[in-house]
């Protein structure tokens, strides 16, 4: 073995394939690709069975735009807190590191919180999973959103809990944009449920 | 050899954005928000112009966060074939459903 060669092997990281690119961040990618069809499968279903329910409540009866338009902003915003918490780890801020990562899973969990009380809400006004073709699918679209923001949160905490005990530093922010890109992923699926859900009559 | 490879590995996953183009994008974003919302209380506004407006502006926000937040921008085309290419079997299969059901939201309903 050349001396190149060896100096190759040592540097090889486990985690970079082939295309030079990590393995980790690949797989991340490739997931978030198979959650596009599985959320698309969903909206495509929502949408056609949009306006075919046989009784009520109807969408134009009972969703609150206002309220959703809040707890919308709020995941938009904490699409960039998350991207601040990256860029904070990457350059060995942790200290700003760990309160994005924290503000970020708060306004996560706020989301949860809106989605809680307008389910709660909805289904003392009478529209449940059984209701009708409009309740089965806003509940197991937005349902599956729901989990996945909860998820995700749970993911937020523990690179949280990491970084309080110095177990997170830029050597580990991988880690953080592997974290981001679910979570910016969550915020965009929100983007296209918003728009076809709530706001297109 | 070694740093060759190293060098690639690092373009491909070390650039991203500065912290300023996250602001601009998020007050961008912000701003899109408050326009759809706006659009909905437009009066006499055709319900084809306001589903044709909502939908851009929703595309628009989609592709900013995917590009800038997500640093799809920057990163290999490998991941962005990665992802775009389900995404756009998944417009395909909304837009099939969709059909078989009959159901566009521009065109009366069968």
């Amino acid at each position: 073995m050349s001396g190149a060669q060896e100096a190759a092997h040592a540097v090889h990281d486990p985690n970079i394939g082939t295309t030079g690119l990590d393995n980790r961040k690949m797989g991340m990618w490739a997931f978030l690709g198979s959650e596009c069809m599985f959320f698309g499968s969903l909206i495509g279903t929502y949408l056609s069975y949009k306006g075919k329910s046989v009784s009520g409540p109807t969408p134009h009866e009972i969703l609150n735009i206002p309220l959703t338009s809040i707890s919308a902003f709020v995941l938009l915003m904490s699409s960039l807190l998350m991207v601040l918490a990256l860029a904070a780890v990457q350059r060995n801020d942790m200290r700003w590191g760990k309160v994005w990562l924290f503000l970020t899973a708060l306004l996560g969990a706020g989301f949860v919180g809106f989605q809680i009380y307008e389910f709660n809400h909805f289904v003392h006004l009478g529209l449940t999973l059984q209701t009708n073709l409009f309740g089965t699918t806003f509940f197991v679209l937005t349902g599956f959103h729901g989990a996945h923001v909860t998820g995700g949160v749970i993911w937020l905490l523990s690179l949280w809990g990491l970084a309080l005990r110095g177990k997170l530093g830029p050597q580990d922010s991988l880690k953080v944009e592997i974290c981001g890109l679910y979570w910016h992923f969550v915020d965009i699926v929100w983007i296209a449920i918003f728009t076809l859900v709530y706001l297109i009559p | 050899m070694a740093d060759a490879h190293a060098h690639t590995a690092s373009h491909a996953e070390g650039a991203h954005a500065p912290v300023a183009t996250y602001l601009r994008v998020a007050v961008v974003l912000a701003i899109i928000t408050a326009i759809e919302i706006a659009a909905l209380y437009v009066p006499g506004l055709p319900t084809a112009a306001l589903v044709t407006a909502l939908i851009v502006f929703s595309v628009v926000k989609f592709a900013l966060v995917v590009a800038f937040f997500m640093h799809l921008r920057y990163d290999s085309k490998v991941l962005a074939a990665l992802f775009v290419g389900p995404l756009m079997l998944a417009c395909a299969i909304i837009l099939a459903l969709m059909a078989l059901f009959s159901a566009f939201l521009l065109l009366p309903r069968a």
